[in-house]
């Protein structure tokens, strides 16, 4: 079966080639077209949805893979851009030097920090540069863009691009970060930019009265989501100053007023375009380089797309936050919780991105689903010269929960309490207030964990007291006590 | 720049590209193939995932001089004009896919697998799609559609 190539395909190849000698080009293979049956969902008909398999409308072209990326996409005379990492965690830039990139044969376009018209953006606090013009904050930051007829020539001008620094003393460890006398990571400001406290009734009388207090100490790691498709963008600035932007942004309206605010053109002249999003679990809710693909794109006059690399993915885009936690916790002799305090640090990396919500949301579930009359919670976020963390599926709520059931369990343990039974004594009911005093409804935690008991046979295996019932029993609270499900 | 002569989806194509052209970049790039995805470029996420010559190959790993003379066959070779192949048909089915960027990778490999290994088992199964990586899904309902493809393919033989 020979395709033929047709005359219109040819002549467009051939000005294609003119254009740019190497350019890769577009569009020359056969059409695909799949004359399938086509499934219709049928509209205003109720159907059942509990224990029904779920199909997705999308799953076809998906599996034929049909389904158009923004990697997939391409326009004519599109060019590629690369980033410029500056590879080195706390330092002030002293030069920039990018004439010899520029003057590479192939390479449209070069910019810096400098010629970003508002070098700030954020979600809340607008701390974090577009492309780092006189600070770096962390390795991943950009500090200058290249826009080049082919990927390889982009990514052989970032080596031609000369960067003087004056390394600086990064902050690293966010307990370091948490004391007053130790240098702003933006100074003049204190590291610490969120804070939250939550009283409950009162802890000391609490301790007072427990039996036994127990302490516990527990960390998390810095978490990258790795979606499957690296971020992408594809910028066309017209000739008419319009801009259109494909992007992979999960929230485009969010993004549409950064683009607006970081390039001081009015929303009205920028479109959003949001395509299929391979994979974004939190990791694709800002802008990254789109102001800086824009920008190239206003000084080329061509389409500019700009892929991440799986390595950008985990040092320039955001992570889930790293959490060291301090749990004390006060208990009767049968188990019962009469107080608990509970410090959390937050490592924020360098830039605040969703921090804010990530710490509320860590503080009030870090006592866990459990009715504690006596409470103390406080936690604080801090800025330290490492990739900066931001939202990520349950924003604070499963590393809390890894803390406070893992406490519970050893708290079991040592009073020699089964753990079902130490958590039903102490779990939410209908109606129990939540540390930040909301009545809660619905609540089924017991029910829950009883059922999942029988389900999975708890007690025959925690007589066999082989440990493997204990790790079910902590999953079954991880999805039900905070609806982290991803 | 090199010439490369290979036959994609049954077809002869031919290209003219520089020599570290990779496989999947003379797919995605030349032949406007785009099935085949590039995830982490190293060979590492199974989202390039095509067959050469019968075997499943990380794309981004094979530069065009190695697949120079041989077979490729890509995700868009699979469905027919009127139908989907067995694998997407199950697939689709069993809501296998969501945000579906690993989805052309995993269905190659399960492909290679099945023609390897008509009747897999469950291990097995995790075995073949063991270089293919997937954020979304947990991959359950892929091991359950790909079993499934198996048994309808072994009780079709059965009956013919």
């Amino acid at each position: 079966m020979e395709k033929k190539t047709t005359v219109a395909e040819k002549n467009r190849l051939e000005t294609l080639l003119q254009d740019d000698g190497v350019v890769q080009t577009p569009a020359m293979g056969p059409l695909v077209t799949y004359p399938l049956e086509i499934v219709v969902p049928e509209v205003r008909h109720q159907t059942p949805a509990v224990g029904q398999r779920a199909t997705r409308p999308d799953c076809r072209l998906h599996g034929l893979g049909q389904t158009k990326y923004i990697d997939d996409m391409t326009f004519p005379g599109m060019l590629y851009a690369r980033i410029k990492r500056a590879g080195i965690a706390s330092a002030r830039i002293k030069s920039i030097d990018t004439s010899e990139a520029e003057a590479m044969p192939g390479v449209v376009a070069v910019i810096t920090g400098r010629d970003i018209p508002c070098n700030s953006f954020g979600p809340s606090l607008k701390d974090q540069p577009v492309l780092a013009d006189t600070r770096v904050f962390h390795a991943g930051d950009g500090v200058a863009a290249v826009a080049a007829v082919t990927e390889q020539i982009a990514n052989d001008a970032l080596l031609k691009i000369k960067v003087e620094y004056e390394a600086l003393t990064p902050v690293l460890d966010p307990l370091e970060s948490l004391k007053l006398e130790t240098p702003g990571v933006h100074a003049p400001s204190a590291n610490i930019y969120g804070s939250k406290v939550i009283k409950k009734g009162d802890v000391a009388k609490g301790f007072a009265e427990s039996d036994h207090i127990f302490e516990g100490h527990f960390r998390t790691q810095m978490v990258e989501h790795v979606p499957l498709e690296p971020h992408s963008t594809i910028a066309m600035w017209d000739a008419n100053g319009r801009l259109s932007i494909y992007s992979t942004l999960g929230r485009i309206t969010l993004g549409r007023a950064d683009v607006a605010r970081t390039l001081g053109i009015p929303m009205s002249r920028i479109r959003m375009i949001a395509t299929i999003v391979g994979g974004n679990f939190g990791g694709k809710n800002e802008i990254t380089t789109e102001p800086v693909l824009a920008l190239l794109s206003k000084k080329t006059g061509r389409p500019v797309k700009g892929t991440f690399t799986r390595s950008e993915e985990f040092i320039a885009s955001t992570t889930r936050h790293p959490l060291i936690m301090d749990y004390k916790t006060g208990v009767t002799k049968e188990g019962k919780i009469l107080a608990r305090k509970v410090r959390l640090v937050l490592d924020g990396g360098a830039y605040c991105s969703w921090s804010e919500t990530t710490l509320g949301k860590a503080c009030i579930l870090s006592a866990g689903p459990y009715n504690i009359e006596n409470l103390h919670a406080e936690a604080f976020v801090v800025y330290t010269n490492k990739t900066m963390t931001g939202a990520m599926r349950g924003f604070g709520a499963p590393q809390v929960c890894f803390a406070y059931e893992s406490h519970m369990d050893d708290i079991a343990t040592a009073l020699n309490i089964d753990p079902l039974d130490i958590r039903l004594l102490n779990a939410f009911d209908e109606g129990s207030l939540s540390p930040t005093g909301q009545t809660l409804q619905s609540v089924v935690v017991r029910e829950s964990l009883l059922r999942a008991a029988e389900r999975f046979g708890w007690h025959a295996k925690s007589n066999a007291s082989d440990g493997a019932g204990a790790g079910a029993i902590v999953a079954s609270k991880t999805t039900k006590g905070n609806g982290v499900r991803s | 720049m090199m010439n490369v002569t290979l036959k994609v989806n049954g077809e002869t194509r031919t290209a003219s590209v520089p020599a570290e052209t990779t496989l999947l970049k003379l797919l995605r790039e030349s032949f406007n193939l785009t099935g085949a995805k590039l995830g982490c470029d190293v060979g590492d996420c199974g989202a390039c995932t095509v067959i050469v010559d019968g075997l499943p190959v990380n794309s981004c790993l094979m530069l065009v001089n190695q697949a120079d003379g041989r077979e490729v066959l890509t995700i868009e070779g699979l469905a027919s004009t009127d139908r989907l192949h067995p694998l997407q048909k199950v697939f689709e089915d069993f809501g296998s896919l969501q945000c579906g960027f690993c989805g052309p990778g995993i269905i190659m490999s399960a492909k290679a697998l099945l023609d390897d290994n008509p009747s897999p088992t469950v291990p097995e199964i995790r075995d073949a799609l063991g270089g293919n990586l997937c954020r979304c899904t947990g991959y359950a309902k892929m091991i359950e559609a790909i079993l499934s493809a198996a048994g309808a393919r072994e009780t079709a033989d059965k009956s013919a």
